[in-house]
């Protein structure tokens, strides 16, 4: 290791004197790693349905969709956006944008409709 | 507060006794370890790490937090990037929250064998008990720390700033984070869960769709756009419109408001050379004497290869000459022996030889190449045959009577192309000496009508070169769109053969069938055949082409201020790569952006998340509380806390205020207050609630843990007020 890399003390050392067990001894080298659950299995897992309603838990206190109608905003440029390209689904405010946006690629339209979550995903 | 991280190592460890408790707010974006009772946490890192390998020696580190990214150029972190405990805001990486805890108690300054203060650590509200217990057994197994204590950072917040008088028992807390925003209402000090309400968006989103936005509108400083930079900018431009549409309104007419409200980040950028100053009259003259000179050259070049040629030629055609004249004297049988020292098999052979060396040699000194067709016998004697009758020949003669007429219809052909060629040349010599006439007699009129046809012609040549590119690289991707997609794809002539077609399919049996008693309704099929919409489509644009290319030509010659912008297309997209790069191309413009972004925590639909905005929950959760009963309208709204790193958004609460009222009934006092320090009032009332001596009794030890089990750990809640 570099001596300037050493002296900032940037790597952290494998081992630590504070612990009882320590890194290398939990996860050997050579072994498989743990799969760790994602929230989405955690929360399957917890079986949350079976709660009763009234007391508060993780999936209860998520708040609804909204009641107000929804906020249609020009994707590129975030005007107010009257109209929606059928081609490409995307929202834009004025001619000039609509002519900009027939002269995007493919690949930027689907990233555009992506910030909305509304892109195209083929699995 | 761009990015403060505190990782100097503290000596001090050893002085605090056993029982004195360490306080973690361990939050999505910032990691904060100190001791409790004290002002600010000892140390403070971003919640991520890295694992990268060393270039040398391939082992894989790991990296804590942040650090001088200049010492990372040793190591390898093309295939990892940083690297966070939590999936949303819940943690559920125990390997990497371990890197995590050990960097911090490693940089607090523990050298004991074990960790043997009590640990205060925060947590998401309703954290699932899986994660509560795995942070648990994590804590008392490989720490060995005594006893733990799990609590909300935003109730911690609120209490602490109950306890500077900011706020009422009673109140709001709107704790607005990097994953998740939550409203968690408050009655008579305690936070009442049952009412609280989670958004799952947060200054994570906010930063992210920024820089997803920048990235789109500026492709080619997307280097420049890393997430500390663009995190950056964030903190120092966004802000919150109090009422978004008439906001975006002010930019939509460019008002000189919208104007001063436009930020501009300049990129570093040193002006090219060549941009600098327009060639001088001598630049030009150098470079065209060079080009001559290098003209020259090639010429000289080809000329020399010509002569060698030539002299090729006239060497080979002299030997083959004095072969044949040797063979001629030669005797019968010495022909062979004579052929077998040269590449030749028959005395035929070498005369055709000699015929084809002196037609090369012809058209390389640049005579003009005998044709065959001068030298043709008289066509009467040619075509000898054509004119007897069939019966009176042998089937013998009829074959060549057939080949006859067949050579001599395609050489007429030939003659009559020529003749066209001919007076299509002198047509066009006409029409230039027209125009010319016309340019003598008023030469700027003439100009300008050539300029406008030029624009005209180039126009519709693009226009119709972007039609057809665009039917055919958009396929893929409105298959679903049905058919305004390929209503919008046809030309025009496709689509009145589509229109045909239709009309012919739906058109049977409706009365009487009248088709086919006019010639013309056959005339519809020809129209309906494919080959005939492609020809038509062929057939324009080259004569549009043409006429184009014939007028640039035109102007180039008699116009010197005429510049031709590029052959390819000369469309728009192009022109960036012509024109020198100046300082505007390297200028990042904030503009709808400085408040587009943050609008999200009012709108989460706008990235495509079906949730409330901040307002709406206050309501609801506001609206939870009254439902139970518990306590009266005014006392809630009264004291509204803003906590958390996205609530430090100007106009935050101004906007949140107008929302509030919009919801709840109108006279209702509302008060929104600031936290005396959104980012460290967390930890802060954290460590003040781990002084208090009322703290143990709120932990449990390892023994409970193992005793009272996950049942016992899932109802675990941390009583405020004690």
């Amino acid at each position: 290791m570099e001596p300037e890399v050493v002296e900032a003390e940037l790597v952290l050392p494998t081992h630590m004197r504070f612990k009882k067990v320590q890194m290398y001894e939990k996860y050997p080298k050579g072994q498989a790693r743990v799969r760790w659950k994602h929230l989405k299995q955690i929360i399957q897992a917890e079986n949350y349905q079976n709660y009763p309603p009234d007391e508060p838990n993780y999936v209860n206190i998520e708040s609804p969709p909204s009641m107000h109608p929804s906020k249609r905003i020009c994707d590129i440029t975030g005007f107010k956006a009257p109209y929606l390209d059928p081609r490409t689904k995307l929202r834009y405010a004025n001619a000039e944008v609509f002519r900009m946006i027939r002269s995007l690629p493919n690949e930027y339209v689907q990233r555009y409709l992506a910030l909305r979550n509304a892109a195209v995903v083929l699995r | 507060m761009p990015f403060i991280s505190k990782i100097q190592r503290q000596s001090d460890y050893s002085a605090f006794p056993s029982r004195h408790p360490i306080v973690i707010d361990n939050g999505g974006s910032y990691f904060r370890i100190g001791w409790a009772g004290e002002s600010d946490p000892r140390v403070i890192f971003r919640n991520i790490i890295q694992r990268p390998r060393h270039k040398i020696t391939g082992e894989t580190i790991t990296v804590v937090g942040d650090h001088n990214p200049a010492l990372l150029k040793y190591f390898d972190c093309t295939r990892t990037g940083p690297r966070s405990a939590f999936d949303n805001n819940v943690v559920y990486q125990f390997e990497i929250m371990e890197y995590i805890l050990d960097f911090g108690f490693d940089r607090l300054g523990a050298d004991q064998s074990q960790i043997d203060h009590p640990v205060l650590i925060t947590e998401c509200a309703c954290n699932p008990v899986q994660s509560r217990s795995k942070m648990a057994e994590l804590l008392f197994e490989s720490y060995g720390v005594p006893s733990v204590a799990f609590g909300v950072d935003a109730a911690f917040s609120y209490k602490y700033n109950q306890q500077l008088g900011i706020c009422n028992n009673d109140g709001l807390a709107i704790c607005s984070g990097f994953n998740t925003t939550h409203v968690i209402p408050f009655v008579n000090g305690e936070p009442v869960y049952e009412a609280c309400k989670r958004t799952n968006v947060g200054g994570y989103h906010v930063t992210d769709y920024l820089k997803q936005l920048l990235s789109l509108k500026y492709p080619h400083h997307i280097s420049k756009l890393t997430w500390e930079k663009v995190e950056d900018l964030k903190m120092e431009h966004c802000y919150i419109a109090t009422d978004y549409e008439s906001e975006v309104q002010l930019f939509q007419k460019g008002d000189e408001e919208a104007d001063e409200k436009i930020r501009c980040w300049q990129l570093p950028w040193t002006p090219s050379l060549s941009e600098e100053t327009t060639p001088s009259e001598e630049e030009i003259a150098r470079k065209a004497a060079l080009k001559e000179k290098q003209g020259q050259r090639l010429r000289e070049m080809a000329e020399a290869k010509r002569f060698n040629r030539i002299n090729d030629l006239e060497n080979e055609i002299r030997d083959s000459e004095n072969l044949l004249q040797r063979l001629r004297h030669a005797e019968e049988d010495d022909i062979p022996s004579i052929l077998a020292k040269t590449r030749y098999t028959s005395k035929l052979e070498v005369e055709s030889a000699i015929a084809k060396a002196t037609q090369s040699l012809r058209k390389s000194k640049g005579e003009p190449v005998e044709s065959v067709e001068k030298t043709d016998p008289s066509a009467t004697e040619k075509y000898n045959l054509i004119n007897v009758p069939d019966e009176a020949l042998t089937p013998e003669q009829l074959k060549q009577k057939r080949k006859q007429l067949f050579i001599k219809s395609t050489s007429e052909a030939r003659q009559q192309k020529k003749q066209k060629q001919l007076e299509e040349e002198l047509e066009r010599e006409r029409q230039k000496k027209l125009e010319e006439e016309k340019r003598q007699e008023n030469p700027e009129q003439y100009l300008d009508e050539l300029r406008a046809k030029h624009r005209d012609l180039s126009e519709k040549v693009d226009q119709r070169k972007r039609l057809k590119t665009n039917g055919g690289h958009t396929n893929g991707n409105h298959n679903s769109s049905g058919g305004v997609g390929r209503g919008e794809r046809l030309n025009s002539s496709q689509r009145e053969r589509m229109r045909l077609l239709t009309t012919a399919a739906f058109d049977r049996g409706k009365g009487e069938d009248t088709f086919g008693m006019k010639d013309e309704d056959w005339q519809l099929y020809k129209l309906m055949s494919r080959d005939n919409d492609d020809d038509d489509d062929d057939d324009h644009p080259d004569l549009d082409e043409a006429e184009l290319a014939r007028v640039t030509s035109r102007l180039r010659e008699i116009d010197p201020t005429f510049i031709f912008k590029a052959e390819s297309g000369s469309s728009t997209a192009e022109a960036p790569h012509f024109r020198p790069l100046t300082k505007e191309d390297f200028q990042i413009i904030l503009g709808v952006e400085r408040f587009r972004c943050p609008e999200i925590l009012f709108h989460p639909s706008l990235i495509g998340i079906e949730q409330l905005g901040l307002d709406e929950m206050a309501g609801k959760s506001i609206q939870g509380l009254l439902d139970k009963g518990r306590v009266s309208e005014e006392r809630i709204t009264n004291s509204i806390l803003l906590t958390g790193g996205s609530c430090l958004f100007p106009g935050l609460s101004e906007r949140l205020e107008a929302g509030i009222r919009m919801i709840r009934p109108s006279g209702t006092p509302i008060r929104i207050i600031k936290a005396s320090n959104p980012i460290f009032d967390a930890w802060r009332g954290a460590a003040a609630y781990a002084a208090a001596m009322q703290f143990p009794q709120q932990t449990f030890s390892k023994m409970d843990y193992y005793e009272k089990g996950e049942d016992w750990l899932k109802g675990y809640q941390l009583r405020l007020d004690k």
